[in-house]
């Protein structure tokens, strides 16, 4: 289950620049279902996250030339393109939602995206049977991992929403990785 | 900075989560560049949503590697060269390292060009920094033997000038119609002596040269006198500092028949010491 990114990132970098089949596969393989993962979690509807993985996948292909090794860690960077294009789609979504009060024109398309929202909530629950580590934090460390990581929230954001000064949510991020990295040293 | 409080802040993870505003980012991005622990947190705060996103990793539908795969070949991404593709992964990628060294080889070879390229410089500095070390010694050397030429060939002038002018004097003098010269001889003991007074007729001023005569001892001076009817007259003293050569002005004698020299104490006599008698001469 748990990809085999056993390629130092130099290598795998190479390895994507050739842009042939190996190059696609050896990604395909060994990073596609946590992308995956991260992508069904933001986009809560297993049908639209097929959708958003493919657009993922099509972009790191496009844009590994313009990875910059200084800037960061290329599996960081690929999950990152994961997470901003399927926050892109929710928001994307969320604007169609607000035009329910809209022409006539375009509420055939908000009584589809209503129908969208039930069957994903349906979908959401395709979810639920997969783990989920987040769980095992302290409640108020979830939370804010949930929000941000998954739900793109702003900082400022979080701290409106959980009633909390700016600062407390900095010094709750830097507990709720703590925990995460311990959780992650049990775990493997 | 604090460093450790930076760290432990929770900015870093803030980032990572993105959360951080764009001045903390730009903050960061900065103090990431110099500083390896930062640097460090910031990958251990990545690594932790990596491994996050490595254990809730959903598997993929197994018809999309299809379905994308032929996406990328529709919108023309796949490189054409796919001979390696059908090879292990293992082989294809010491393929792609020995492809990696030729280049860091030819980077040595680059950087060793760069450095004899450099050496090269080097040396050539140095060559021309001795070069210009040895011309700069050399000139140096040179003119200061052209100094000393100068200094030599002026003084011979000074020396040539001052004779001339004596010379000139003496001539404008002797040329002079109204001058008489009177030649004395060295007395009995010093037969070797000589020196010329010359004498104005007209102005009644007497001029003397010690044209042979050893330079007065210290505490000595020459002193001239007239002979006016059988007294000695002193005609002044010869100056100190005055050239031998040269027709020093004496004080006016208005009237004399002979002339002579004696070594007197310094400041000169009002009477001869006849024993120091040098030199004599009569009209």
């Amino acid at each position: 289950m748990s990809p085999l990114h056993n390629l130092p990132e130099e290598t795998l970098i190479l390895l994507l620049k050739k842009k042939n089949q190996q190059a696609f596969s050896y990604l395909y393989d060994n990073y596609m279902d946590a992308l995956y993962g991260v992508v069904c979690r933001i986009v809560a509807s297993s049908e639209h996250a097929e959708e958003v993985i493919q657009d993922v996948f099509v972009k790191i292909w496009k844009h590994v030339d313009l990875f910059d090794a200084e800037k960061g860690r290329l599996y960081t960077w690929m999950i990152n393109i994961a997470r901003n294009t399927a926050l892109d789609y929710r928001k994307s979504k969320g604007v169609v939602n607000e035009l329910k009060n809209q022409p006539l024109s375009n509420i055939v398309n908000t009584e589809e995206e209503q129908d969208q929202s039930q069957s994903e909530q349906s979908a959401k629950a395709d979810f639920i049977g997969f783990k989920n580590i987040l769980d095992k934090l302290k409640p108020e460390c979830r939370i804010l991992i949930e929000m941000a990581y998954y739900e793109g929230y702003t900082q400022q954001e979080i701290a409106e929403q959980l009633d909390v000064p700016l600062g407390t949510v900095k010094t709750r991020t830097k507990a709720a990785f703590l925990q995460l990295k311990q959780l992650l040293k049990d775990f493997r | 900075m604090d460093i450790a409080a930076y760290i432990s802040s929770g900015i870093i993870e803030s980032y990572v989560l993105g959360l951080a505003s764009e001045e903390e980012v730009s903050i960061l991005n900065c103090i990431r560049k110099n500083n390896v622990e930062v640097e460090q947190a910031i990958a251990e705060a990545e690594k932790a949503l990596e491994g996050l996103a490595d254990i809730q990793a959903i598997q993929m539908p197994v018809a999309l590697k299809d379905d994308i795969w032929n996406r990328l070949e529709a919108e023309n991404l796949v490189a054409k060269d796919d001979q390696i593709a059908d090879l292990p992964a293992e082989q294809a990628l010491s393929d792609d390292t020995a492809l990696q060294s030729p280049i860091l080889g030819s980077e040595e070879e680059i950087k060793s060009l760069a450095l004899r390229k450099y050496y090269g410089w080097a040396v050539a500095a140095s060559v021309l920094l001795a070069l210009s070390i040895g011309a700069n010694l050399f000139f140096y050397q040179q003119q200061k033997e052209n100094k000393e030429m100068l200094v030599q060939a002026n003084a011979t002038l000074d020396m040539q000038n001052s004779t001339l002018v004596v010379l000139q004097d003496k001539w404008s003098l002797v040329q002079n119609p109204a001058v008489k010269t009177i030649a004395l001889k060295g007395v009995e003991n010093k037969p070797d002596l000589h020196a010329l007074v010359f004498w104005d007729q007209t102005s009644k001023a007497v001029y003397l040269s010690l044209e042979q005569m050893p330079a007065a001892p210290k505490g000595k001076q020459y002193q001239l006198w007239a002979m006016v009817d059988g007294q000695p007259v002193s005609a002044g003293v010869f100056p100190l500092n005055g050239k031998e050569a040269m027709a020093n002005k004496m004080l006016d004698i208005p009237k004399a028949q002979a002339f002579a020299i004696t070594l007197e104490d310094e400041g000169g006599k009002a009477v001869p010491t006849l024993t120091e008698l040098c030199v004599m001469g009569s009209i």
